[in-house]
């Protein structure tokens, strides 16, 4: 519990009769680059919206650098947030983004802000309606930095981005946590987009949290095992399977286990955070869809 | 805050200044040339009897150019307001939701609340100081109409008169605010905002604003040199007598002709008297001989402003229920 960056317990939302999120129990320690992963609709815009206050959550509860989100001033100073879309003010030029970034923030770094804006060669006098998709992502970006947070929580930056402005934003977003050692919480639908900058994973799918742990814990207890066609149900204790795949002879499992798997029947490999990432979303797809998968 | 509510307000504030200056300027001439036509109809130095006197200066009025900026201050005036909730009202909050801009601001280190705050302070403080001036630059400006023409307490007048636009103002620009905040859409909150608004101020006159002060109530026996109306059906069997009234009477709320036991006179026509045969002097004549009384309901002249300060009250009071409201949703329901 002791200084975890976002600590949830319970937390649930629900929108009418869909559930958003469903009783979520996360701590994630700090100084991670997090990333969550999840297809479309998932939840993960609701989980950080929740996490910088713009959303209540209709159980549960959910704690920031050990404070409420959005509490009061010294909490909202203390968290970044790249929202969706990443809006600006269209009418408004660079310049009076960043001044209004000065007047509302107690520990704003105009230096930072100016240094990253000539860096990106943005004319400070330009409106923002006038900037491309990548421009205006970096435009947030500046904002969410040079406020100095402790946590930067970025929503999809990158998602409406083409690939070379994708390449030049997360450039600047990890040269930014070189520099300044926040931590960062960052969603994307796409493991490709997270998989260079992160060290923590969070998986959450259909609303629910399936695996969070350092990428590297995660990777060096995730195998793919492949041999004579079996029982998902007789292997040893303490491994989990994620994800099976059976032909006549053959079967292939996923499995997570905290111990080595040592069988000489079966051909074991790693796996890549990708794969790992589509297991988990495989087997969420399939545990949604009861009654005709599960009497096979 | 503030540098920024001023940063993203200051154009339509620049707008709202020059065409305030523009009208204050077109008002200023309009003043000059009313006193000038006030004291050369002679309507400024008679002691007694200055009915022909004030009618000279009433036609030369209405024949020239300060009829028309007269009547277009009237309409100005009631403008005002409704445009004020629908262009500074209704899209504060509701621009920012379309373009998710309030995501934006929230995450800065400002709570919501003082960012609601800090807009309807200033936006709100530019609406009443803007309906403020116009409302007393109209009002000073043609006070020489207002005293002779037609009582300003009259409805047509009393609304573009005196502090009631500004409660108009703050009430228009809290509902746009809260509109736009529930709609979440300008160009639709805009449009509530003008339908709520017009049934709230419409409501006023019709059914409202004569009961907040007591209205003054006088009997007097019919005179009948000064009939309005005397309408006789076909048949003689219902009658309708209608007394005039004089400006002293301020607002006539209510004008009746009753009989001797107090109620409404509706006839039937002595067939003796009323009738095709007849001229209409035997008529009314016959009229006069019935004891009839006339019973006034009105507002006079001198319930100008305590009617004013009334009505800007309740306006008032619904604006600040309305931004309580925003603070609340804000609060805990905007997303």
């Amino acid at each position: 519990m002791s200084g975890a960056v976002l600590q949830a317990e319970g937390l649930s939302k629900r929108y009418g009769r869909r559930m958003a999120l469903s009783d979520c129990t996360l701590s994630i320690p700090p100084g991670h680059v997090v990333g969550l992963v999840g297809p479309n609709g998932a939840g993960k815009t609701t989980l950080l919206q929740i996490a910088v206050g713009m959303l209540g959550p209709t159980s549960g509860t959910m704690e920031v650098l050990g404070g409420r989100p959005a509490a009061g001033p010294t909490q909202l100073a203390k968290v970044g947030f790249v929202a969706q879309e990443t809006p600006t003010y269209a009418g408004l030029s660079i310049a009076d983004h960043l001044r209004f970034g000065a007047h509302t923030n107690p520990r704003w770094d105009q230096q930072l802000a100016d240094d990253r804006i000539a860096k990106l060669g943005l004319d400070p006098s330009q409106k923002a309606g006038k900037l491309s998709g990548g421009q205006r992502a970096q435009l947030a970006l500046t904002l969410a930095i040079a406020k100095r947070p402790e946590l930067l929580i970025l929503d999809e930056p990158v998602a409406s981005l083409d690939p070379l402005a994708r390449r030049e934003f997360l450039q600047s977003l990890m040269g930014f946590i070189a520099d300044h050692g926040a931590s960062v919480i960052l969603s994307s639908h796409l493991v490709s987009d997270l998989e260079r900058v992160c060290d923590y994973l969070i998986v959450l799918v259909a609303s629910r949290v399936r695996v969070a742990g350092e990428v590297e814990d995660l990777l060096a207890t995730h195998y793919r095992i492949t041999g004579a066609r079996r029982d998902p149900a007789d292997l040893p204790a303490g491994t989990e399977v994620i994800e099976d795949s059976h032909t006549d002879r053959q079967s292939t499992l996923i499995v997570r286990s905290a111990v080595p798997i040592d069988d000489p029947t079966l051909a074991v490999e790693q796996i890549t955070l990708e794969d790992l990432v589509l297991a988990y979303m495989t087997q969420a797809s399939l545990s949604t869809r009861p009654a005709l998968e599960s009497t096979r | 805050m503030t540098w920024f509510t001023w940063r993203q307000f200051r154009t339509p504030a620049w707008i709202a200044a020059v065409a305030l200056a523009a009208v204050a300027v077109v008002l200023v001439i309009m003043g000059h040339s009313l006193a000038d036509q006030w004291a050369a109809s002679g309507a400024a130095t008679c002691h007694a009897d200055c009915g022909n006197a004030i009618a000279a200066f009433l036609e030369q009025v209405t024949s020239g150019a300060n009829g028309v900026v007269f009547q277009v201050a009237v309409v100005l005036v009631y403008a005002v307001p409704p445009l004020i909730g629908m262009f500074w009202g209704a899209p504060l909050i509701a621009r920012e939701l379309e373009a998710g801009t309030h995501r934006l601001a929230w995450n800065q280190s400002v709570t919501r609340t003082r960012w609601l705050a800090t807009k309807l302070t200033i936006v709100g403080t530019a609406s009443a100081a803007t309906t403020g001036l116009l409302s007393w630059a109209v009002t000073a400006s043609a006070h020489h109409i207002d005293s002779t023409k037609m009582p300003r307490i009259t409805p047509l007048i009393y609304g573009a008169r005196g502090i009631v636009p500004i409660g108009y103002a703050l009430f228009a620009f809290a509902l746009g605010v809260t509109m736009g905040m529930l709609i979440r859409r300008t160009v639709p909150a805009m449009a509530a905002t003008l339908g709520v608004y017009v049934v709230a101020v419409g409501s006023m006159p019709l059914w409202i604003r004569g009961r907040l002060v007591p209205a003054r109530h006088t009997t007097t026996p019919l005179d009948i040199t000064r009939l309005d109306e005397l309408l006789i059906s076909d048949s003689g069997a219902r009658m309708r007598v209608v007394s005039g009234t004089t400006s002293g009477n301020g607002w006539v709320l209510a004008n009746n002709t009753i009989t001797t036991t107090g109620d409404v006179f509706t006839g039937p026509a002595n067939p003796q008297y009323c009738g095709q045969d007849h001229g209409p002097r035997a008529c009314i004549d016959w009229v006069g001989s019935l004891g009839l009384r006339q019973d006034l309901s009105y507002q006079p002249a001198s319930h100008f402003w305590s009617l004013q300060w009334a009505e800007t009250g309740i306006f008032l009071a619904a604006a600040v229920l309305l931004v309580g409201f925003c603070f609340w949703w804000t609060r805990r329901r905007l997303t």
